[in-house]
Protein backbone atom coordinates (compact mmCIF):
# COMPACT_ATOMS: atom_id res chain seq x y z
CA UNK A 1 0.00 0.00 0.00
CA UNK A 2 1.47 3.37 -0.97
CA UNK A 3 1.73 6.19 2.02
CA UNK A 4 3.54 9.06 1.97
CA UNK A 5 6.04 7.89 5.00
CA UNK A 6 7.25 5.25 2.25
CA UNK A 7 7.98 7.58 -0.83
CA UNK A 8 9.89 10.09 1.89
CA UNK A 9 11.68 6.93 2.75
CA UNK A 10 12.68 6.11 -0.60
CA UNK A 11 15.90 7.46 -2.39
CA UNK A 12 14.87 5.87 -6.06
CA UNK A 13 11.21 7.02 -5.45
CA UNK A 14 10.38 3.09 -5.40
CA UNK A 15 6.79 3.09 -5.87
CA UNK A 16 5.31 -0.54 -5.21
CA UNK A 17 1.73 0.30 -7.56
CA UNK A 18 2.15 3.60 -9.29
CA UNK A 19 -1.13 5.63 -9.80
CA UNK A 20 -2.15 4.90 -13.39
CA UNK A 21 -1.93 1.33 -12.08
CA UNK A 22 0.51 0.13 -14.61
CA UNK A 23 0.92 -3.01 -12.26
CA UNK A 24 -2.73 -3.72 -12.71
CA UNK A 25 -2.82 -3.62 -16.25
CA UNK A 26 -0.32 -6.32 -16.11
CA UNK A 27 -2.18 -8.35 -14.22
CA UNK A 28 -4.60 -8.07 -17.12
CA UNK A 29 -1.93 -10.78 -18.29
CA UNK A 30 -3.00 -13.59 -15.99
CA UNK A 31 -0.02 -13.13 -14.07
CA UNK A 32 1.87 -15.72 -13.39
CA UNK A 33 -0.23 -17.93 -15.55
CA UNK A 34 -0.95 -16.45 -18.93
CA UNK A 35 1.63 -16.45 -21.16
CA UNK A 36 3.57 -13.51 -22.81
CA UNK A 37 4.59 -14.09 -26.69
CA UNK A 38 7.88 -12.02 -27.96
CA UNK A 39 7.73 -12.07 -31.58
CA UNK A 40 10.99 -11.40 -32.14
CA UNK A 41 12.14 -12.40 -28.70
CA UNK A 42 14.97 -10.25 -27.00
CA UNK A 43 18.43 -8.74 -28.34
CA UNK A 44 20.49 -11.76 -27.99
CA UNK A 45 17.74 -14.76 -27.23
CA UNK A 46 15.88 -15.24 -30.03
CA UNK A 47 15.10 -19.04 -29.31
CA UNK A 48 13.45 -18.02 -25.92
CA UNK A 49 9.97 -16.45 -27.38
CA UNK A 50 7.37 -17.65 -24.77
CA UNK A 51 7.41 -15.77 -21.27
CA UNK A 52 5.82 -15.55 -17.98
CA UNK A 53 5.78 -12.92 -16.00
CA UNK A 54 5.13 -12.55 -12.54
CA UNK A 55 5.94 -9.91 -9.55
CA UNK A 56 8.29 -10.36 -7.46
CA UNK A 57 7.71 -11.46 -3.88
CA UNK A 58 10.43 -10.57 -0.98
CA UNK A 59 10.66 -13.35 1.50
CA UNK A 60 8.89 -11.27 4.20
CA UNK A 61 6.20 -10.45 2.35
CA UNK A 62 6.52 -6.98 1.83
CA UNK A 63 5.46 -5.32 -1.78
CA UNK A 64 7.98 -5.29 -4.40
CA UNK A 65 7.82 -2.86 -7.95
CA UNK A 66 10.15 -5.66 -9.35
CA UNK A 67 9.17 -8.43 -11.80
CA UNK A 68 10.15 -11.55 -13.16
CA UNK A 69 10.09 -12.13 -16.58
CA UNK A 70 10.95 -15.99 -16.91
CA UNK A 71 11.56 -18.25 -20.13
CA UNK A 72 9.05 -20.92 -20.88
CA UNK A 73 11.01 -24.19 -21.48
CA UNK A 74 14.68 -22.33 -20.72
CA UNK A 75 16.64 -21.41 -17.83
CA UNK A 76 16.46 -17.53 -18.14
CA UNK A 77 14.96 -15.03 -16.13
CA UNK A 78 15.05 -11.21 -16.41
CA UNK A 79 14.11 -8.42 -13.58
CA UNK A 80 11.75 -5.75 -14.58
CA UNK A 81 10.69 -2.49 -13.58
CA UNK A 82 7.87 -0.37 -14.84
CA UNK A 83 9.35 3.37 -14.85
CA UNK A 84 6.97 5.11 -13.22
CA UNK A 85 7.87 2.80 -10.34
CA UNK A 86 11.07 4.93 -10.23
CA UNK A 87 9.44 8.01 -10.66
CA UNK A 88 10.81 8.52 -14.06
CA UNK A 89 8.88 9.86 -17.20
CA UNK A 90 9.89 7.13 -19.63
CA UNK A 91 8.29 8.04 -23.34
CA UNK A 92 8.80 5.66 -25.74
CA UNK A 93 7.49 6.39 -29.87
CA UNK A 94 4.71 4.89 -29.96
CA UNK A 95 4.57 4.22 -33.97
CA UNK A 96 1.58 2.66 -36.22
CA UNK A 97 4.31 -0.41 -36.97
CA UNK A 98 4.84 -1.32 -33.26
CA UNK A 99 0.96 -0.74 -32.53
CA UNK A 100 0.16 -3.23 -35.03
CA UNK A 101 2.83 -5.67 -34.31
CA UNK A 102 1.42 -5.89 -30.33
CA UNK A 103 -1.78 -5.80 -31.98
CA UNK A 104 -2.86 -2.69 -29.76
CA UNK A 105 -5.87 -0.72 -30.96
CA UNK A 106 -4.85 3.04 -28.90
CA UNK A 107 -1.13 3.83 -27.69
CA UNK A 108 -2.55 3.48 -24.58
CA UNK A 109 -2.66 -0.27 -24.65
CA UNK A 110 1.37 -0.35 -24.46
CA UNK A 111 3.22 -0.61 -21.33
CA UNK A 112 7.05 -0.21 -21.36
CA UNK A 113 8.65 -2.34 -19.05
CA UNK A 114 12.83 -1.97 -18.18
CA UNK A 115 15.30 -4.77 -17.70
CA UNK A 116 17.06 -4.34 -14.92
CA UNK A 117 20.78 -5.19 -14.58
CA UNK A 118 21.62 -6.12 -10.64
CA UNK A 119 25.25 -5.85 -9.85
CA UNK A 120 27.41 -6.71 -7.05
CA UNK A 121 26.32 -3.05 -5.42
CA UNK A 122 23.34 -1.69 -5.29
CA UNK A 123 24.46 1.74 -6.83
CA UNK A 124 25.65 0.00 -9.73
CA UNK A 125 22.60 -1.57 -10.29
CA UNK A 126 20.94 -0.30 -13.65
CA UNK A 127 17.79 -0.02 -15.84
CA UNK A 128 17.99 -0.33 -19.49
CA UNK A 129 16.60 2.38 -21.03
CA UNK A 130 17.91 1.85 -24.62
CA UNK A 131 15.76 -1.43 -24.47
CA UNK A 132 12.21 -1.64 -23.40
CA UNK A 133 10.37 -4.38 -23.47
CA UNK A 134 6.85 -2.89 -24.90
CA UNK A 135 3.78 -4.99 -24.03
CA UNK A 136 0.42 -5.20 -24.77
CA UNK A 137 -1.15 -6.82 -21.67
CA UNK A 138 -4.46 -7.58 -23.31
CA UNK A 139 -3.33 -9.36 -26.05
CA UNK A 140 -0.18 -10.71 -24.17
CA UNK A 141 2.26 -9.76 -26.86
CA UNK A 142 5.59 -8.24 -25.94
CA UNK A 143 8.64 -6.59 -28.17
CA UNK A 144 12.14 -5.29 -26.80
CA UNK A 145 12.67 -2.01 -28.99
CA UNK A 146 16.25 -0.21 -29.73
CA UNK A 147 15.92 3.37 -28.90
CA UNK A 148 19.24 4.86 -29.44
CA UNK A 149 18.80 8.09 -28.10
CA UNK A 150 18.31 6.52 -24.45
CA UNK A 151 20.82 5.53 -22.38
CA UNK A 152 21.63 1.55 -21.87
CA UNK A 153 22.41 1.97 -18.27
CA UNK A 154 20.41 4.51 -16.43
CA UNK A 155 20.85 4.11 -12.51
CA UNK A 156 18.35 3.15 -10.16
CA UNK A 157 19.57 4.70 -7.26
CA UNK A 158 18.84 8.70 -7.44
CA UNK A 159 23.11 10.32 -7.29
CA UNK A 160 22.34 11.80 -4.13
CA UNK A 161 20.72 8.70 -2.10
CA UNK A 162 24.35 6.64 -4.13
CA UNK A 163 26.49 9.08 -2.65
CA UNK A 164 24.93 8.51 0.96
CA UNK A 165 25.49 4.68 0.65
CA UNK A 166 28.82 5.26 -0.13
CA UNK A 167 29.83 7.39 2.48
CA UNK A 168 28.03 5.50 4.95
CA UNK A 169 30.05 2.59 3.98
CA UNK B 1 31.30 -13.16 -45.19
CA UNK B 2 30.85 -12.23 -48.82
CA UNK B 3 32.57 -9.39 -50.36
CA UNK B 4 31.16 -7.61 -52.73
CA UNK B 5 32.04 -4.10 -54.69
CA UNK B 6 29.44 -1.72 -55.37
CA UNK B 7 29.33 1.98 -56.64
CA UNK B 8 27.19 4.84 -55.73
CA UNK B 9 23.56 3.95 -56.63
CA UNK B 10 23.79 0.14 -57.50
CA UNK B 11 22.20 -2.29 -54.63
CA UNK B 12 22.69 -5.60 -53.21
CA UNK B 13 19.54 -8.31 -52.30
CA UNK B 14 19.48 -10.39 -49.68
CA UNK B 15 17.21 -13.52 -49.61
CA UNK B 16 13.83 -12.64 -50.98
CA UNK B 17 12.86 -9.46 -48.91
CA UNK B 18 15.86 -7.56 -48.18
CA UNK B 19 17.93 -5.18 -50.43
CA UNK B 20 20.58 -2.72 -50.08
CA UNK B 21 21.28 0.13 -51.70
CA UNK B 22 24.40 2.28 -51.78
CA UNK B 23 23.21 5.78 -51.61
CA UNK B 24 26.26 8.14 -51.86
CA UNK B 25 29.82 7.90 -50.88
CA UNK B 26 31.24 10.74 -49.37
CA UNK B 27 34.90 10.61 -48.69
CA UNK B 28 35.55 7.62 -46.32
CA UNK B 29 31.41 7.44 -45.65
CA UNK B 30 29.09 5.64 -47.06
CA UNK B 31 25.65 6.44 -46.98
CA UNK B 32 23.05 2.95 -47.09
CA UNK B 33 19.34 2.39 -47.80
CA UNK B 34 17.79 -0.66 -46.31
CA UNK B 35 14.29 -2.16 -47.57
CA UNK B 36 13.77 -4.99 -45.49
CA UNK B 37 10.11 -6.12 -43.96
CA UNK B 38 9.17 -4.22 -40.53
CA UNK B 39 9.83 -7.23 -38.72
CA UNK B 40 13.56 -7.55 -39.62
CA UNK B 41 15.82 -5.51 -36.87
CA UNK B 42 18.23 -3.12 -38.87
CA UNK B 43 20.74 -1.50 -36.44
CA UNK B 44 24.04 -0.17 -36.66
CA UNK B 45 26.36 -3.27 -35.44
CA UNK B 46 27.92 -1.41 -32.34
CA UNK B 47 24.37 -1.27 -31.57
CA UNK B 48 23.07 -3.96 -31.50
CA UNK B 49 26.26 -5.53 -29.88
CA UNK B 50 25.63 -3.24 -26.88
CA UNK B 51 21.96 -3.91 -26.30
CA UNK B 52 22.90 -7.96 -26.59
CA UNK B 53 25.44 -7.60 -24.30
CA UNK B 54 23.02 -5.36 -21.57
CA UNK B 55 20.94 -7.87 -22.16
CA UNK B 56 23.58 -11.11 -21.49
CA UNK B 57 24.20 -9.46 -18.48
CA UNK B 58 20.82 -8.81 -17.12
CA UNK B 59 19.73 -12.62 -17.41
CA UNK B 60 19.75 -15.22 -14.88
CA UNK B 61 22.02 -13.18 -12.38
CA UNK B 62 23.38 -15.08 -9.91
CA UNK B 63 21.58 -14.49 -6.25
CA UNK B 64 19.37 -12.52 -8.31
CA UNK B 65 16.82 -12.46 -5.78
CA UNK B 66 18.69 -11.88 -2.72
CA UNK B 67 20.18 -8.58 -4.39
CA UNK B 68 16.77 -7.62 -5.41
CA UNK B 69 16.21 -8.18 -1.43
CA UNK B 70 18.79 -6.32 -0.52
CA UNK B 71 17.80 -3.73 -3.34
CA UNK B 72 14.38 -3.24 -1.09
CA UNK B 73 16.02 -3.49 2.33
CA UNK B 74 18.73 -0.52 1.66
CA UNK B 75 15.78 1.98 -0.35
CA UNK B 76 13.99 1.43 2.46
CA UNK B 77 16.36 2.12 5.53
CA UNK B 78 18.19 4.90 3.45
CA UNK B 79 17.62 8.53 5.05
CA UNK B 80 14.61 10.47 2.95
CA UNK B 81 15.86 11.79 -0.34
CA UNK B 82 13.60 14.00 -2.61
CA UNK B 83 10.99 12.44 -4.50
CA UNK B 84 11.02 12.61 -8.20
CA UNK B 85 7.80 15.43 -9.22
Amino acid sequence: MLSNNYKAKNPANLISNPAGAAVDRLAALGLPDKELFLPAGLLGFPACRHYKLEPFEPGDGSESPFLLLNAVGHDLTFPLIHPASMGLDYRFPRSAELLAALGARAPEDLLPLLIVTLRETLEEITVNLQGPLIVNPTAALGAQLVLEDQPLRHPLLKPEAAEDLMRSR
Amino acid sequence: MLILSRKSGESIAIGDDITITIVTISGSQVRLGIAAPREVRVLREEIYKAMQEENRAAANVPDSGRKLEDALKQLQSKKPGEPDK
